[in-house]
């Protein structure tokens, strides 16, 4: 426990902690002096809260050794290139690492606990959707500052933005491990960053769950204002942890791009780099652009209620519909930061498994990139209701609907992939093929909310719940868990329990079908979404039942899945070769991967997928006695 | 290529560029008080944008062949600036959105400013980021004092102006009714100069790492990239007032 209280996390939290007295503080002194109130409904005022939590973030950082280095830098101190790690153990997890394996894994480690949070919160709400009217959630109750219904709401909100979080945690973890062993580098074009990056989301998730006890807000993760100007403090600390959060994103963004564009290896040309990596490039050019536009929509929300500035108060000038076009101009292409990186292990899985070469490799590299350029306007499609200017809604409808190509490629390139393929399924595999049925599902449910004829009455309903879920479950949660038992033996040298995976699957995915066919059943006869209670007049107390059920049952199943995780972690069956028997260069080396990846550099000398070509090739190490660079 | 001048011509170049530009304000002042032309203020913007970037923050850069050794300085360099270059595209979408904030709320009206303190703010940071260039230049050629004198001016000026938006500007526009809760205008006013200023301040701190760095001596002709850095970020920093200082001032009627 001692050693604990050491690490860089810990650290972090404490600093954390007394960054944000100081900064309240410093406010509430400052207030005490102009004569101003200086305690509010949560002990301290709203502004010194907002300061409170930024200082906060600054202190955890600051504490817990993630800038170091850039300070001495400053002061013109130079530091080793290279850092050796200081721990070995699990303490190694918990310090600020440099390693690009490390942060990978301290990134999807978050990544499941916050996906944890918010599960359980949606579990909590789901049970009191379980039946109609009010059961445990009622008025009576009491809880930081919130009634019950109040309670559902902040839950339900949080349910959204913490699980969004978690997932860009989720893809920067694949993608920080995986990358550079793709390229063949040996590590990130810019490691302290990169470890910045991974620590400045730890405070950050640390104020989203602030929000929870701070009164809450009942907006919905979209904050929309005038509702989000007036929600109590909590939303303000909403609007901070995803301003911090963001921040992570862009870095990490940024550091992905410079490392494909500079670290590649000997003879990897464009159109030789593995799929996944088309696909890290295409999600990482998204984050680090428009994320900014989440950033400043909510800035602007957090000064309209500070500072009084009118941006989106219409008795002032302002314009709440602007709002909406700032936050969704990130907001939509962000789906697409989640799902891109999942299509891509799909596609870099498929043929792995197939035994086959992958079909139409420029196809599938270009439809990554041509979603990601699509996905910037489209926007407005999330708007068709909210009083926009009608004559945008059809250009919006159509710029929308043509996201249908690219991904269409991809489907297309994946069936003909699998046809007369020599198809194992050991547990990735499963996961790649539930994420292509899923995702399928999301898909085909996506243009008759596109479409504005259509959407007019679907908007606001269970059924675009059940799509969002399919398309984030089909493109990112079932490729995730696919590149997790794919590449766990890589980082561990040891497989997960193929048994408890394959329950893991098949408790997931029936259940899983029957929750998003059943919101969408609903959802067309008129659910309501982000309500506590509804009509028992409606008939849809069964349906409900069965859903909360089987969101217990999802729930049941991931659990499942992380015990697996971290037990095998220990207890795994030993896999330190070629388990996958994969054409890829990080399975050409022994697991797990050395400190500093590659030994011996190597240098692509053929196609990367063509799996069942006789005496095909996709990289050649050179011979061991060279050491090119010392 | 420009960028293999002898140091005398890449003064020259330097003051050439900066006579164009200060040409091109002028001209933009002009244009606006008399016709009004919004077409012919974004025609303007983009020349100077298009002559800061290239003449001033070198983006041909870019494109260099940096050494074939991936351990090598000027390969690192090569990937440093390459990030510095993206981290700047991410900061335009934050300026970009606030340019968005301001067109809708506030169209063909803007604030009722005081033009000539606008005028001389802006000529102040134009100047600026000449004296920059000058210092960056000065160091490229191994002149150290030459760096660290112009380098001193920039921060200087680049305190003028924050001093002179933040302090002057704001207190003045503040008595006129025009505060941060008085309305769209005032919003947007102070929001966009506030955003603006901030950059200006992290740019002065970043000056002040280099000329410090640069006194302990751990520059040098061919080992620079703090400098440049520095330099770069501080000509962004000029090119977003290019936006803002005719969407602030010059463009529609005031309010």
């Amino acid at each position: 426990m001692k050693k604990f209280f050491a690490t860089a996390f810990a650290r972090g939290l404490f600093w954390q902690f007394i960054g944000t007295l100081l900064g309240a503080g410093l406010i509430t002194g400052i207030r005490a002096a102009m004569g101003l109130s200086v305690t509010d409904k949560f002990f301290f005022t709203e502004p010194a809260w907002v300061l409170g939590g930024f200082i906060g973030v600054l202190f955890f950082l600051g504490g817990n050794g993630a800038v170091t280095d850039w300070f001495k830098w400053a002061r013109g101190i130079n530091t080793p290139e290279v850092h050796e790690e200081k721990y070995s153990g699990w303490e190694k997890y918990f310090s600020v690492s440099l390693d690009h394996k490390v942060i990978g894994i301290q990134y999807t480690v978050v990544a499941l606990a916050l996906i944890s949070i918010g599960g359980l919160f949606a579990l909590i709400f789901r049970t009191e959707l379980a039946a109609s009217q009010l059961q445990f959630l009622t008025e009576d109750v009491q809880l930081f500052g919130q009634n019950g219904p109040q309670l559902y709401n902040t839950l339900m909100s949080l349910h959204g933005m913490i699980m969004i979080v978690s997932i860009l945690l989720g893809v920067s973890g694949i993608i920080n491990y995986v990358v550079p062993l793709l390229l063949g580098a040996q590590d990130m074009a810019f490691p302290r960053m990169n470890a910045f990056s991974f620590w400045i989301a730890v405070p950050a998730a640390v104020l989203l769950l602030m929000s929870l006890v701070l009164g809450g807000f009942d907006t919905g993760w979209t904050g929309y204002p005038p509702l989000s100007a007036r929600a109590p403090v909590g939303m303000q600390m909403f609007f901070l942890g995803v301003f911090t959060a963001g921040w992570s994103s862009i870095l990490g963004a940024l550091n992905v791009i410079a490392t494909v564009l500079r670290m590649r290896a000997k003879g990897m040309t464009a159109m030789r780099m593995p799929i996944f990596v088309w696909a890290a490039v295409a999600t990482s050019l998204i984050a680090l652009t428009a994320t900014q536009l989440i950033g400043l929509s909510f800035q602007l929300v957090m000064f309209q209620r500070l500072f009084g500035m009118g941006f989106f108060d219409s008795a002032k000038g302002g314009n709440p519909v602007l709002f909406q076009h700032l936050f969704w101009f990130y907001s939509h292409p962000a789906v697409y930061v989640f799902v891109l990186p999942g299509l891509g292990v799909i596609s870099e899985l498929l043929p792995v498994f197939a035994r086959k070469p992958l079909f139409g490799y420029r196809w599938i590299a270009m439809s990554s990139l041509g979603i990601a350029l699509v996905g910037f306007v489209v926007w407005a499609h999330h708007m068709f209701t909210s009083g926009m200017n009608e004559y945008l809604r059809v250009p919006f409808m159509y710029s929308t609907l043509l996201v249908a190509i690219p991904t269409g490629v991809k489907f297309f390139s994946w069936v003909a992939t699998l046809w007369k393929g020599k198809i194992e399924t050991p547990t990735p595999m499963l996961f790649v093929l539930g994420g292509i049925v899923v995702f399928l599902m999301g898909g085909l449910s996506g243009p008759p909310n596109a479409t504005v004829s259509t959407d007019l009455h679907l908007h606001d309903t269970y059924f675009i719940v059940g799509h969002f879920h399919d398309t984030i479950f089909g493109g990112f949660v079932f490729p995730f868990f696919a590149a997790l038992y794919y590449w766990f033996p890589k980082a561990t040298g040891r497989r997960m329990n193929e048994t408890l995976g394959k329950i893991h699957f098949w408790m997931m995915t029936p259940s899983f079908f029957v929750l998003t066919l059943g919101m969408m059943r609903i959802g067309l006869l008129g659910m309501r979404r982000r309500i506590a209670d509804y009509d028992p007049a409606l008939g849809f107390d069964t349906t409900h039942l069965v859903l909360t059920i089987a969101g217990y049952l999802i729930g049941l199943s991931v659990m499942i899945f992380i015990y697996n995780f971290f037990n095998s972690i220990k207890n795994g069956e030993k896999a330190e070769g070629n388990v996958w028997n994969s054409r890829s260069p990080e399975w050409q080396v022994p697991s797990p991967m050395p400190m500093h990846n590659y030994d011996q550099p190597f240098e692509v000398v053929g196609e990367p997928y063509d799996y069942g070509l006789a005496d095909s090739k996709y990289v050649e190490f050179s011979a061991p006695a060279k050491s090119a660079h010392k | 290529m420009s960028h293999t001048l002898d140091k005398l011509s890449a003064f020259r170049q330097g003051v050439v560029i900066f006579v164009y530009l200060a040409v091109l304000t002028v001209l933009e002042y002009f244009v606006a008080v008399t016709f009004n032309a919004v077409s012919i203020l974004v025609v303007v913007a983009v020349i100077k944008v298009g002559l800061v970037m290239y003449y001033y923050m070198h983006v041909y850069k870019l494109n260099e062949e940096s050494d074939a050794d991936i351990h090598s300085y000027s390969y690192k360099t090569g990937t440093n600036r390459l990030g510095l270059w993206l981290f700047l595209l991410s900061d335009a979408f934050v300026f970009a959105g606030l340019l968005t904030v301001r067109i809708n709320l506030l169209g063909l009206t803007r604030p009722h400013l005081n033009q000539t303190l606008g005028l001389a703010v802006t000529a102040v940071l134009l100047v600026s980021s000449f004296f920059m260039n000058r210092g960056e230049t000065a160091m490229a050629h191994g002149d150290k004092k030459g760096f660290i004198t112009n380098t001193i001016i920039t921060f200087v000026l680049g305190l003028g102006f924050l001093l002179g938006v933040v302090a002057v500007e704001w207190p003045l526009a503040a008595e006129e009714g025009l505060t941060a809760g008085s309305g769209a205008a005032g919003a947007v006013f102070y929001m966009m100069t506030g955003m603006h200023a901030f950059h200006v301040f992290t740019g002065l701190l970043f000056l002040v790492v280099v000329l410090n760095n640069a006194r302990k001596d751990i520059y040098s002709a061919e080992q620079h990239w703090g400098v440049e850095a520095a330099a770069v970020y501080w000509h962004f920093v000029d090119l977003v007032w290019i936006f803002f200082y005719p969407a602030l001032y010059l463009i529609g009627k005031a309010l």
